[in-house]
């Protein structure tokens, strides 16, 4: 009912602004895009795809097109979008990309520059930018506008939200932490160990911990190599600042967080949180809808979030995980053309807000700044949004998953009590640095730091 | 005529020939090529670079892998000991009930059934620090929690213990047909004989059940080396490297650093160190059997 009561609203302004000869692009809350063959998109299970499926049913509704869904578990979607596009033809029209995996398939030259496809096909200005992942600059092998091409469209837009237990902050007379001091300072009120954890955050191997370590990093003026827009990639990793971040770091952990804190998880964050063990937690945004779904979680309407913290004297930051949506260069035209007018429903405004109003995130700014974000249910949007201002993506080049798996393995062993801090962040940065050798990069590094 | 007879024996093994060599030797053939090679992707295409030298280089400075193989031994011989030990105990005692066998053959078959996510979310739940069972049946009794899956030293452990509850129903299985088939004629002579059921256990049953136990020895190794979704379920090779099994490091050099070649060359030296034990197994056994 309430669809079509959207569609009669939309068909109505649209009707009005062609009577008034506005210019309808600027008005229509939904794309005409015509009659389309059939599409299928590769798409992960993920906790917004409940929005995405909904944002797809409309479009077969509005539209006629039809599209088929493969969904997909994380694990499974990168072989999938290789095998895919490495064939004589994908069974794929569009591939949901992990903004980790979009080198891959940029450099090895899988994917039809949105433009190839569609000359008059962008991005509209609403839409978040996400650090540009979906452009690729060939010559500088960077994700970037300035010379390079429209690769892929985000679908989704993940930072991480510090998400707080509004009650237990206000009966403990806590304000919303800003800085990691701060959130230290409330561990020592909160934290009771084996009843109540001050604050959690990801410390498991991998991608976890590398992802969240990185907002202490880029709170402190840190990175792992110095310009590599620039084509710079001396490995900073072993800075001073790096340091700081990362004993910074293991001592939120430590002080605020469970003794497993080394093998927690973004599933034993929302655990934890949703149960009411945790009374702070830094969560990726898609995870919001668990806490306040009444079958899931102990807290419902208890949780609030605000911008993660900086540490005292640093700056604010945030780190972008999100995915993109391309198009594999080797199907028909006929399927890129369906791709691209699906692409272009997908990213208007009315599309965005059944999308956001079914549990996803939105990657319009003005989904954001809409109505929306006064109904309690979307209360992280403003969070989201201030966290947007500064969000970048890190690791974007060709060598950036062995980095990941480089970072993710010394992190994880400072966090354990294996390795030190220095010695955690030399090791990191010697592996990284043969690692740049190998690829021909221009590189070098810091002196190492004491161990 | 026989002549016709003897070439058409010949070529009747074509197919069987040919199915072999395109299902075994080619994908071997291919991926010995590709260890020697870089593979790189542009242009939509994949480009084969001869770089015999790299990858071996790379073999040889892998910072993971010598914890890799260090833990997979460990894990070998621990879990395969302890199935072994274990599968022995529970067909000798299954076989010696007189009633409800059928039942509890089938009983202790069901942990092979279970899909290995299953097992994975299984027991994750069971290790978890703060609702898991065990650490409440500990807290309960008096005792601390466990760090099962977050502490280097118990970790490995853990992931043992559930390839342990996996895969002993496999050792009873093939045992306990072996104890099924063990002549009654011989057993009843030595009961004759004033044999207590001890010496027929250990001086009759075992030693006929040598060929079995080989059997299940070499088929659990080589499955235990080849060890994946358990670990990369329950701890994805941490904390640090305490659970890094070098099928685990495989799938991460393949699948998520896309080191096709380095991949190649980690796949040949696990299939030659799995063929090294197969062959020191077999000839430890056979100069046993001489013995």
């Amino acid at each position: 009912m309430q669809t079509m009561k959207r569609l009669l609203a939309a068909t109505a302004i649209l009707a009005a602004s062609v009577v008034a000869g506005i210019p309808v692009q600027a008005q229509q809350p939904f794309a005409a895009v015509g009659a389309q063959p059939p599409i299928t998109i590769l798409v992960n299970s993920s906790p917004w795809y409940a929005g995405f499926e909904k944002a797809v049913e409309l479009y077969e509704k509005q539209t006629g097109n039809k599209v088929k869904l493969d969904v997909t578990p994380y694990g499974g979607m990168l072989e999938k979008a290789r095998n895919a596009v490495r064939g004589a033809r994908s069974p794929y029209d569009l591939i949901n990309l992990d903004t980790q995996w979009t080198i891959e398939f940029y450099e090895g030259g899988f994917l039809s520059p949105l433009k190839d496809v569609d000359a008059a096909f962008d991005l509209p200005k609403e839409v978040l930018s996400y650090g540009d992942s979906g452009y690729w600059n060939a010559d500088k092998r960077w994700r970037t506008p300035q010379g390079g091409k429209l690769m892929a469209w985000p679908p989704n837009g993940n930072v991480l939200l510090y998400v707080y237990r509004e009650d237990l902050l206000k009966a403990a007379g806590i304000a919303p932490p800003k800085t990691w001091e701060d959130v230290l300072a409330s561990c020592a009120k909160l934290q009771d160990p084996g009843k109540m954890y001050g604050m959690v955050m990801r410390g498991e191997r991998g991608n976890g911990i590398r992802f969240d370590w990185m907002y202490f990093m880029l709170g402190k003026g840190a990175t792992v190599v110095r310009d590599p827009a620039a084509g710079d990639y001396t490995v900073t990793i072993n800075s001073p600042q790096a340091r700081a971040a990362l004993d910074l770091y293991l001592d939120v952990a430590k002080r605020c967080g469970p003794p497993n804190a080394g093998a927690l998880g973004q599933g034993d964050l929302i655990q934890l949180i949703s149960t009411g063990k945790a009374a702070q937690g830094m969560v990726v945004s898609a995870a919001w809808s668990n806490f306040d779904d009444a079958n899931k979680s102990a807290v419902v309407g208890k949780i609030a979030a605000v911008a993660v913290p900086q540490p005292a004297g640093g700056k604010p930051a945030a780190l972008l995980g999100n995915w993109n949506m391309a198009i594999p260069k080797n199907i028909p035209d006929a399927q890129k053309q369906a791709a691209i007018a699906f692409s272009r429903w997908f990213l208007t405004s009315g599309a965005q807000r059944v999308y956001a109003e079914a549990g996803a995130i939105p990657v319009r700014e003005d989904t954001f700044r809409s109505d929306l974000a006064q109904n309690p249910k979307f209360r992280w949007m403003p969070a989201y949004l201030e966290m947007q201002k500064y969000a970048t993506q890190e690791l974007g080049y060709a060598e950036g998953a062995q980095v990941e798996q480089i970072l993710g393995l010394r992190l994880n062993q400072a966090l354990i009590g294996e390795l030190s801090s220095g010695k955690a962040l030399n090791l990191a940065a010697k592996e990284i640095e043969e690692l740049f050798k190998k690829s021909g990069r221009r590189t070098g590094a810091l002196p190492p730091l004491p161990e | 005529m026989h002549i016709l007879n003897r070439w058409f024996k010949h070529w009747s093994l074509l197919p069987a020939v040919l199915l072999f060599l395109l299902l075994t030797i080619y994908p071997m053939a291919n991926l010995v090529r590709m260890s020697v090679s870089t593979i790189t992707f542009a242009g939509g295409a994949a480009h084969w670079a001869w770089t015999p030298l790299a990858n071996l280089q790379l073999l040889t400075n892998d910072a993971v892998l010598g914890a890799a193989a260090l833990n997979t031994a460990i894990f070998v011989v621990v879990s395969v000991a302890i199935e072994m030990a274990l599968g022995l105990a529970l067909a000798l005692l299954v076989a010696r009930l007189s009633r409800g066998k059928g039942l509890a053959r089938t009983v202790m078959v069901l942990p092979i059934l279970v899909p290995a996510v299953a097992i994975g979310s299984m027991w994750k739940l069971m290790y978890n620090y703060d609702f898991g069972v065990f650490n409440q049946a500990l807290t309960a009794i008096g005792f601390g929690p466990v760090n099962w899956l977050g502490s280097t030293s118990v970790a490995l452990l853990a992931v043992i213990l559930v390839d342990i509850w996996h895969w002993t129903p496999f050792v009873f299985l093939i045992l306990f047909a072996a104890v099924e088939g063990v002549p009654t004629d011989v057993i009843e002579a030595a009961r004759i004989d004033g044999a207590t059921p001890r010496q027929i256990t250990w001086r009759i049953i075992i030693p006929l059940l040598k060929p079995a136990l080989a059997v299940a020895l070499i088929f659990r190794s080589i499955l235990a080396f080849k060890t994946f979704d358990e670990v990369f379920l329950l701890t994805s090779g941490g904390p640090g490297t305490s659970t890094e099994l070098v099928s685990l490091h495989l799938y991460k050099v393949f699948f998520e650093q896309n080191q096709l070649g380095y991949g190649a060359m980690l796949s040949l030296a696990i299939i030659i160190a799995i063929v090294a034990f197969l062959l020191v197994s077999r000839r430890a056994l056979t100069l046993r059997a001489m013995a």
